[in-house]
């Protein structure tokens, strides 16, 4: 049995021909619907734009000119961010004890909880934007029953504002700040934190000093997430912004469907993700320098 | 006392997470004119408005079509490369796994940007729906591949040395000893697939052509202009059809849901 299962096992380091076949869908799939598409919209952001025509002959930098000469589009830029990292924060903050509790807690409340936390994920995005619209409404369910209890004169407003937009995102998007979090947490051994405890830290002190850092990869992968998810969000911002507040991927997507502008639009689309990723790489930077100090 | 604290924080938060959708199907069985919630009066009026409305219709049905062609493909495909992933990557294994999970970590509405584009490049533009189901074959892929891969791990080499020795071929080993010890990491990844496809926005709103619009689609378009409690009864159907395709995997194909 041994020598056979030598004789047939794969080299562990060697790349065998025949096996190729398995991975060759997928890497078609991939080279020619996602890389190629990638590099074409590269190159349609620095064509010119057309009249008449998505875009026009030659190629031009003239579409990321428009951009930095333009206050408007940086604000706005500005903007998506903040909104981005309100959500982050806010669900990082929110979703901690609940991650906590799903973790630590007794079992039969986690597998409860699991699936309480998992069950929005079921429902689409444009649903639960929709509930929003119902309950963040001038004449809705809140602004409604604080009224007739005649706490408030007006209506509040609570939509078609930043404040509705982030209210939504962070519940469109807190599972994924909680599942890694409580991943994370469930691999801090809790007799870390008795042992820190013992040598006479306070409660306090040894979540920050001991358990903290160890949750770390999980915090980052959650806001990571988040963060990235928050940005391109299209549906949320769209439905409760309306046309008052446009963050970034509305005005992307709207410049592409309503006026056609291909390079215009393909450029706004590069300058946002790759803020974005920037803002993710030195974020991971950050919070990895952080982590050291912590340890020492 | 601090746990009791935490708890009730928690329940809380878990009603946070449940509010939209139990406004949503509350209002669906509002029998006014106008959504409010508390409903006035209970009625089943606008799910009699939504059953005879076509544009709905055809919408869920055009769902559930690029739902199951999206799966099928999906599932074919990701399952393929969860095998070599596990079996045969070697030292490529960190990259072919960065690589399957890429769609996942792009922007989902950069991507969908792209493959508009990349359609119209090479002259299929968005007459058919090819663009659109590439489109939902890539977002769902990762989530095959996860799956999959999770009770590959899992499975025990020697069961198909076994086999081996006792003159099954390739095919057959295949068939009658993996695929059933990694059945619930292919049917969670399948469901995934469904449910992800079924609600899929951004890829279908760019990539839709005339009169392929998915339900989430035509949902975003009657709501931009439309308060009637009509959608709300839509959206209570398509919550009811995802709980029914989850509850069907669980009962009658025995799901294990893997978690990532």
């Amino acid at each position: 049995m041994s020598a056979a299962s030598a004789a047939v096992a794969p080299a562990p380091s060697r790349l065998r021909l025949g096996p190729l076949v398995l991975i060759a869908p997928a890497a078609i799939l991939l080279a020619v619907f996602l890389v190629i598409p990638y590099l074409n919209i590269l190159l349609m952001s620095f064509r010119a734009p057309g009249q008449g025509t998505p875009y026009g002959e030659g190629f031009t930098i003239a579409n990321y000119l428009r951009f930095f000469s333009d206050g408007f589009y940086i604000r706005q830029v500005a903007n998506t961010l903040w909104i981005g990292f309100l959500c982050t924060a806010i669900c990082l903050v929110v979703g901690f004890p609940v991650a906590w509790q799903l973790a630590r807690g007794s079992p039969r409340f986690r597998a409860i909880g699991y699936g309480l936390v998992l069950s929005p994920l079921l429902v689409g995005i444009v649903i639960r934007s929709y509930g929003w619209t119902i309950l963040l409404g001038n004449n809705g369910l809140i602004n409604r029953t604080l009224t007739n209890i005649g706490l408030i004169e007006g209506p509040l407003p609570l939509m078609y504002n930043a404040l509705g937009i982030v209210i939504a995102l962070v519940h469109v998007f807190l599972p994924f700040m909680i599942l890694p979090l409580m991943a994370a947490i469930q691999g801090v051994d809790p007799s870390l934190e008795t042992a820190a405890r013992s040598l006479g830290a306070s409660r306090l002190t040894a979540f920050r000093r001991v358990t903290l850092p160890l949750c770390m990869p999980g915090i980052q992968a959650g806001c990571i997430l988040v963060f990235v998810l928050s940005l391109s969000a299209y549906v949320t911002p769209s439905l409760i912004g309306g046309l008052r507040v446009k963050t970034m991927a509305v005005t992307v997507v709207d410049a592409l469907i309503d006026t056609f502008q291909w390079p215009w639009g393909s450029a706004l689309a590069l300058i946002l993700s790759v803020t974005g990723a920037l803002i993710v790489v030195l974020f991971a930077r950050l919070t990895r320098m952080k982590w050291k100090v912590a340890r020492t | 006392m601090r746990s009791r604290v935490l708890a009730a924080y928690c329940i809380l938060i878990y009603l946070f997470l449940a509010a939209p959708i139990i406004i949503v199907v509350g209002a669906s069985f509002n029998a006014g004119n106008f959504l409010t919630f508390p409903p006035q009066g209970l009625s089943l009026r606008w799910y009699v408005v939504f059953f005879h409305n076509d544009v709905f219709m055809r919408a869920i049905r055009t769902s559930l079509w690029v739902a199951a062609v999206t799966t099928c493909v999906s599932l074919v495909v990701g399952t393929m490369a969860a095998l070599f992933y596990v079996q045969h990557a070697g030292r490529w294994k960190e990259t072919v796994r960065v690589a399957m999970l890429a769609p996942l970590l792009l922007p989902e509405v950069l991507t969908a940007i792209a493959l508009l584009f990349f359609v119209y490049a090479i002259g299929i533009g968005t007459r058919s729906m090819f663009g659109m189901v590439v489109g939902h074959v890539l977002m769902t892929l990762p989530f095959v591949f996860i799956n999959v891969a999770a009770s590959l791990e899992s499975f025990d080499p020697d069961w198909d040395m076994a086999a081996r020795s006792l003159g099954a071929g390739r095919w057959t080993r295949f068939r009658r000893i993996m695929l059933p010890l990694i059945k619930p990491g292919v049917i969670g990844g399948a469901l995934f697939a469904f449910i992800i496809s079924f609600d899929l926005f951004t890829i279908s709103f760019l990539l839709k052509g005339i009169g392929t619009s998915t339900l989430p689609i035509q949902l975003f378009d009657y709501l931009r202009t439309n308060f009637t409690p009509e959608a709300a009864a839509v959206s209570t159907l398509s919550v009811l059809l995802t709980l029914g395709v989850v509850i069907v995997s669980d009962k009658v194909l025995g799901l294990k849901l893997h978690r990532f």
